[in-house]
């Protein structure tokens, strides 16, 4: 009796904790797993019948979707790519010493402070020629044919949820980045320097490589969070115009919650988490694979 | 090589000065060594030379051109840092060969520099490891195999021995002097140690506070300090100092505050009564010497350093020390005859310098 209690001490100990951890994200997790082969809909009381894969089946038929996956790549590959170099560029501003640096440093921080849905309605007025200045700058600049707003043309509305998307992000590499570089020491800049090495040369050789850890990790965190990330599409143009912002995570909230099919949902996430999930394998991989090569 | 001519050097953050008009002339393949104690301003005058750090005033000129306006990499000077400042995702070759590589060297030409280098600083079996993967005196060898390999006009070395432990300083330092006689190369050497200073210097300059104290050969700062602060700074243990009053007459003599009478040979720049410090070094006190004119000191402490003794020593109330390699000392206690040989006495006036 004693040996039974004593063997089962560790797993009482930790009982509590893994109580809780598997009721709040291993029962929903496989619940929502779950629902990806069962027919579920909200305002069909008769639904809810095993399906197999049928939900895959209608998926790899359906159009919508694979122009939500283009335009989850088109929206993610571009708003990390410009948030990086705005971060980046913004992080090696801030690393020099200048007057009133503290404060900057601050300021900068301010857009990850606001609420997405908050920046999202704030860039959807600035884009809307009735109340936001940004369509007249536009065609003031010769940029636009006319002061419209883009986020009802086709062809340009996803630089709108791109461009707020891009301000909302800057904070995050420009932080992280510039934390990077605070970590460089000095004095290798200064060896460089005497060793006949430019900026330019300076910044290659010893800025890039120090940086590289910390911008694979960042680009690889940014990116599975874009790609999912549906707040601002959702807000801004609502996946539309004619499903030209769709992406695929703000494609799960439609099907969701406005066409209330749950288990197509199910489906369609379950999907972005398998994409997800090799992209971030192959990205350890290759990580790894750097790392050996030390 | 080349020669580096200071002038009028000043140099102030904002309102605060750190150098006085430091002027230096260092003669091709001269070995100087800049010592003295922390915030001395000897690292920032280095700096100053290798072009980290801006001039205030004042011209450096290297090999007769000016370079006050010179970005670092076009004064063609190579330097040692302290901490080493390999560039650490670099393997040591490429560590060594960073500069050459930056000129365009031909690669065949970079491979023979580099392997030669490595070859007089027994590197060969380390050129592919990274950092990270050497020892501390193997890296202080890389930093300066990353120096010779260029062949620049002057090797500066910013304390580059200090994170080392003292058995590998004491190779390190050996090395070095062998790299500069071999290498002939034109040398500025910062460091807080005296020891290095002593050893590794063709002249020695000793800064205190921004300024320059003394310009010497090691044995001048030596026998000859020219003030309190360099005669106190340089030998270890460090010199015995009494202040007090020398007395002129039949028999010249220095009267300390305690009272303790020290014969002394007559000084025609100190007047009857005037105000001196009397310095003697611990290794010129002659001890246990039956002397009509020995003095009784009380032993207070005995250190004994293996290689010889330190004695903690007083007349009254004012402590010295004596360094002796005589073990009879060992035990040593109560009261010991002391002598202080005429000839070893320094004299510094009121404002310190030497008389």
């Amino acid at each position: 009796m004693k040996r039974i209690a004593d063997g089962a001490a560790p797993y009482l100990y930790s009982a509590p904790a893994l109580i809780l951890i598997v009721t709040v994200m291993l029962v929903p997790l496989v619940l929502g797993v779950s629902y990806a082969f069962r027919d579920i809909q909200l305002l069909n009381p008769f639904s809810g019948a095993y399906v197999g894969l049928d939900h895959f089946r209608a998926l790899s038929e359906d159009q919508a979707f694979y122009r939500a996956l283009r335009n989850t790549l088109w929206w993610t590959g571009a708003s990390v790519l410009l948030q990086f170099v705005f971060g980046l560029i913004l992080a090696l501003l801030l690393d020099k010493p200048f007057y009133g640096r503290g404060l900057a440093q601050a300021l900068v921080f301010l857009p990850w402070a606001v609420p997405s849905f908050l920046a999202g309605l704030n860039w959807a007025w600035l884009f809307n020629p009735v109340v936001g200045p940004l369509p007249h700058w536009l065609f003031g600049l010769g940029i636009m044919s006319g002061p419209s707003n883009i986020l009802s043309d086709p062809q340009l509305a996803m630089w709108g949820p791109i461009v707020a998307n891009v301000w909302w992000g800057i904070p995050f590499f420009a932080i992280t980045l510039l934390a990077a570089l605070q970590a460089i020491p000095r004095d290798l800049y200064e060896a460089a320097s005497i060793d006949g090495a430019g900026p330019v040369q300076r910044f290659l050789s010893i800025t890039l490589p120090f940086l590289a850890p910390t911008i694979a990790i960042t680009i690889l965190l940014r990116t599975v969070w874009i790609s999912n990330f549906a707040d601002l599409i959702i807000v801004m143009t609502n996946g539309g115009p004619a499903d030209r912002t769709q992406i695929v995570a703000s494609y799960i909230f439609t099907q969701a919650f406005k066409r209330l099919d749950f288990g197509y949902a199910s489906a369609i996430a379950l999907v972005l988490l398998a994409l997800l999930l090799a992209y971030s394998m192959l990205i350890v991989i290759l990580r790894q694979w750097l790392l050996s090569k030390d | 090589m080349a020669s580096i001519d200071i002038a009028n050097i000043q140099k102030s953050y904002g309102i605060h000065p750190v150098l006085h008009d430091v002027d230096l002339k260092i003669g091709d393949g001269e070995f100087v060594v800049l010592v003295g104690p922390s915030g001395c301003g000897k690292s920032t005058l280095l700096r100053m030379i290798a072009g980290l750090e801006s001039v205030t005033s004042g011209e450096i000129r290297i090999a007769g051109r000016r370079v006050n306006e010179l970005a670092p990499k076009d004064r063609d000077i190579a330097m040692v840092f302290q901490s080493y400042a390999l560039y650490p995702h670099m393997s040591v070759a490429k560590n060594m060969s960073y500069s050459l590589r930056l000129r365009k060297t031909a690669k065949e030409k970079i491979a023979s520099i580099v392997s030669s280098a490595a070859a007089k600083l027994g590197l060969d079996p380390l050129l592919e490891r990274r950092p990270r993967a050497l020892s501390g005196g193997q890296r202080q060898r890389v930093a300066m195999g990353r120096a010779i390999v260029r062949e620049p006009k002057a090797f500066l070395f910013d304390e580059p021995l200090s994170n080392l432990d003292a058995r590998l300083r004491e190779q390190m330092r050996a090395e070095i002097k062998k790299l500069h006689k071999d290498l002939g190369a034109t040398s500025i050497y910062v460091t807080h140690d005296q020891i290095e200073a002593m050893t590794l210097a063709d002249r020695i300059v000793a800064m205190n506070g921004g300024f320059v104290q003394q310009v010497g050969s090691p044995l001048d700062l030596y026998d000859r300090p020219a003030n309190l602060f360099v005669a106190g700074f340089i030998g270890s243990p460090g010199m015995n100092f009494f202040e007090g009053t020398y007395l002129n007459g039949t028999a010249p003599r220095f009267e300390t505050e305690g009272g303790v009478v020290i014969p002394a040979q007559p000084h025609p720049a100190l007047t009857d009564g005037a105000r001196a410090t009397l310095g003697i070094r611990p290794e010129h006190v002659e001890i246990g010497a039956e002397a009509p004119d020995a003095l009784k000191a009380t032993v207070d402490l005995v250190e004994p350093t293996g290689f010889g003794i330190i004695l903690h020593l007083s007349f009254g109330r004012s402590g010295f020390k004596a360094f002796t390699n005589d073990r009879r000392f060992l035990n040593a206690s109560g009261s010991l005859p002391v002598r202080l040989p005429v000839e070893r006495l320094h004299f510094f006036n009121a404002a310190g310098n030497r008389v």
